[in-house]
């Protein structure tokens, strides 16, 4: 691993789904502290990139790379990219009814940062903790994951595991739908808590600029129909919510 | 010759085609095979009254020598052949109206090979408020077990039974009739036996009672398990539920048949059922088959349903995504499908003994 490697590189990314080309050679860096941001409207390919860094079997690599922290992920299950140190915290949340809270924090936490993290007082006072950034009552711990959550609950258990597993690479796909405005906020805690001042990246997949007032980032990416057709610092957002998208669709033509 | 072996002596063989004996029929669970016989050397399996953590009950008596018969009609075959086989073998456990403990009882049954039969008759007073525990295990050939029960007026009663036995072939029968207004939580754990032909039987013939019946099996290697399970609502405001879970893995069969019936006059009954079969391997099948008999109009509602799939892709890659390794996240899929009804039997105690007792078995699910 280089001393300079970013956190995440992808590099002319390619890839499909049952046979359908979806992403368009992407190129992407994030380097540690950052926080990226990529919006774009539904359809235009956020998820898969989200779900294809994850590894997720259903989507095919047609070419490029994905690198985290210089070393090749494309050959790795999800579960040896998780404790690599990737994170992705799911649009719509998987409900698992039987497997508990607790038991299941704690395994996940001791498969991804090590047996030890996931003992004794550091491990409790860490949850104590991370309840407490993102609102989560301690009775949570006895249900079920994600069984019967509401929407805002799903997504600040994703933050709450965020929080926990602190990954070297954040993924946050959409984490902002369905949320309020006082959702919004706390899961925005949540994530400036995980994120600002640690040597983890972050990677906010959105729809709007909302939860990026609350979430600063670094960069903001225009995502159209598979490929990156703009780049630019936050006041990119602030322009894609006066104007929407419309105006960069002739640049994805363009390239077409 | 007693009155249930001349009976049982009196019937043909139980046709295939009937609902109870499509999957199993009678002479392959037999215990030699050969219909008309009725074994003469039937021992007893040994049978131990305690509290779960082992201490001695008070109150609550378990006796032998009382003669119980089967409080309703079920099938026949193996009622006939049961009381005939446990003629002497019978045990009453008696809980007086008004008792109550919070910690469970526990029935231990052990079984040590042969051809064993024993009948255990329930009787729960009115009021009263117990969770009985019924624990099978130890190296079986043959058992026999009929299980009958009469739950009285008020009380609430959890009832739980766990099938380890190893190897050997369970047949059990039970038959439950529900008092009035009592609760009733009837569970089922099985995690051994080669082959388990199970007839189970519920009649909720008085108003206000109420049942709530769990199943919760692992089916490995070569394992054949058969339940069948019949709930038969003939009073008003009578409410039942069923949910079954098997897991199935190695090259296993798994068999649930349901039967729930509401008869003229069980005004606003209220019932449903559920089967959910989980496949771990090609090799492995589940059959669930529910049915549905009802005569009166007036219900608050009656459905059933049937599930049978794989692991969830997505649950797994969730899981995954979390570090759990594929063998990892099966096995926690698995353990919560399982779970997810063992949760539902009792307390938090009672969850903690099910599972301790149930823990060994789900390794052998994935071979």
């Amino acid at each position: 691993m280089s001393e300079y490697a970013p956190v995440l590189s992808l590099e002319g990314l390619h890839v499909g789904i049952g046979g359908t080309s979806i992403l368009h050679g992407i190129d992407l860096e994030i380097k540690r502290g950052e926080i990226h941001a990529i919006m774009g409207r539904n359809g235009s390919g956020k998820t898969t990139a989200a779900s294809t860094i994850m590894g997720h079997p259903d989507y095919e690599i047609e070419s490029g790379s994905i690198e985290l922290d210089g070393a090749d992920l494309l050959e790795l299950e999800p579960w040896e990219r998780a404790r690599k140190g990737v994170f992705l915290s799911f649009q719509y949340p998987q409900s698992v009814p039987g497997l508990q809270v607790g038991h299941f924090l704690r395994k996940s936490v001791a498969a991804i940062r090590g047996d030890e993290a996931a003992k004794g007082a550091p491990f409790r006072n860490a949850l104590k903790s991370a309840m407490e950034e993102v609102s989560i009552p301690r009775s949570f711990l006895s249900r079920y994951v994600n069984d019967g959550f509401s929407g805002g609950e799903k997504k600040r258990f994703e933050i709450l595991q965020l929080m926990l597993l602190k990954p070297k690479l954040a993924i946050l796909d959409e984490t902002d739908s369905g949320l309020d405005i006082d959702g919004i906020r706390v899961v925005s805690r949540g994530i400036n808590a995980a994120i600002r001042g640690s040597e983890s990246g972050a990677l906010i997949i959105t729809h709007y600029s909302r939860i990026l007032e609350h979430v600063k980032p670094d960069y903001v990416h225009v995502l159209i129909k598979g490929k990156i057709v703009k780049s630019g610092g936050p006041e990119l957002a602030l322009e894609l919510e006066e104007k929407g998208y419309e105006w960069l669709e002739s640049d994805a033509k363009e390239d077409d | 010759m007693g009155v249930s072996e001349e009976l049982y002596l009196s019937l043909d063989e139980p046709p295939t085609s009937d609902h109870l004996w499509r999957y199993t029929p009678w002479k392959k669970i037999h215990p030699t095979g050969d219909f008309k016989e009725i074994p003469r050397d039937v021992k007893s399996p040994r049978v131990n009254l305690t509290y779960v953590d082992g201490e001695p009950v008070e109150g609550v008596t378990l006796e032998t020598g009382k003669e119980a018969g089967i409080p309703f009609e079920g099938s026949p075959t193996t009622d006939s052949f049961l009381m005939a086989i446990t003629k002497g073998n019978s045990l009453v456990l008696s809980i007086p109206g008004k008792w109550s403990n919070e910690k469970p009882l526990l029935i231990d049954i052990e079984t040590e090979g042969g051809v064993e039969a024993l009948h255990l008759h329930i009787l729960a007073g009115d009021l009263s408020e117990a969770t009985i525990l019924t624990r099978i295990s130890g190296p079986c050939e043959w058992l026999g077990l009929l299980r009958t029960a009469e739950t009285g007026k008020g009380s609430i009663v959890t009832d739980v039974v766990v099938s380890k036995i190893q190897g050997g072939s369970l047949v059990r029968v039970d038959a439950l009739r529900a008092g009035r207004d009592s609760t009733i939580t009837s569970g089922t754990v099985s995690a051994g036996s080669q082959k388990t032909k199970a007839d189970i039987r519920y009649l909720l013939d008085s108003p206000g009672s109420s049942l709530n019946v769990l199943g919760s099996l692992l089916s490995a290697e070569k394992m054949h398990l058969d339940h069948h399970i019949e709930i038969n609502h003939t009073a008003p405001h009578t409410y039942s539920r069923l949910e079954w879970h098997t897991a199935c893995g190695g090259a296993s069969t798994s068999v649930g048949t349901g039967m729930l019936r509401i008869e003229k006059g069980a005004k606003q009954a209220d019932a449903g059922q559920l089967f959910h079969n989980l496949l771990l391997s090609k090799k492995a099948s589940a059959n669930s088959i529910p049915e549905l008999e009802v005569e009166e109009s007036d219900v608050v509602g009656c459905g059933h349903g049937t599930a049978n799939g794989p692991v969830d892709e997505s649950q797994r890659f969730y899981l995954m995504a979390r570090g759990f390794s594929e063998q990892e996240s099966e096995d926690a899929l698995i353990a919560a499908f399982l779970n997810s009804t063992l949760t539902e039997m009792g307390g938090q105690d009672v969850h903690s003994w099910l599972i301790s007792a149930v823990e060994d078995a789900l390794v052998n699910l994935n071979n």
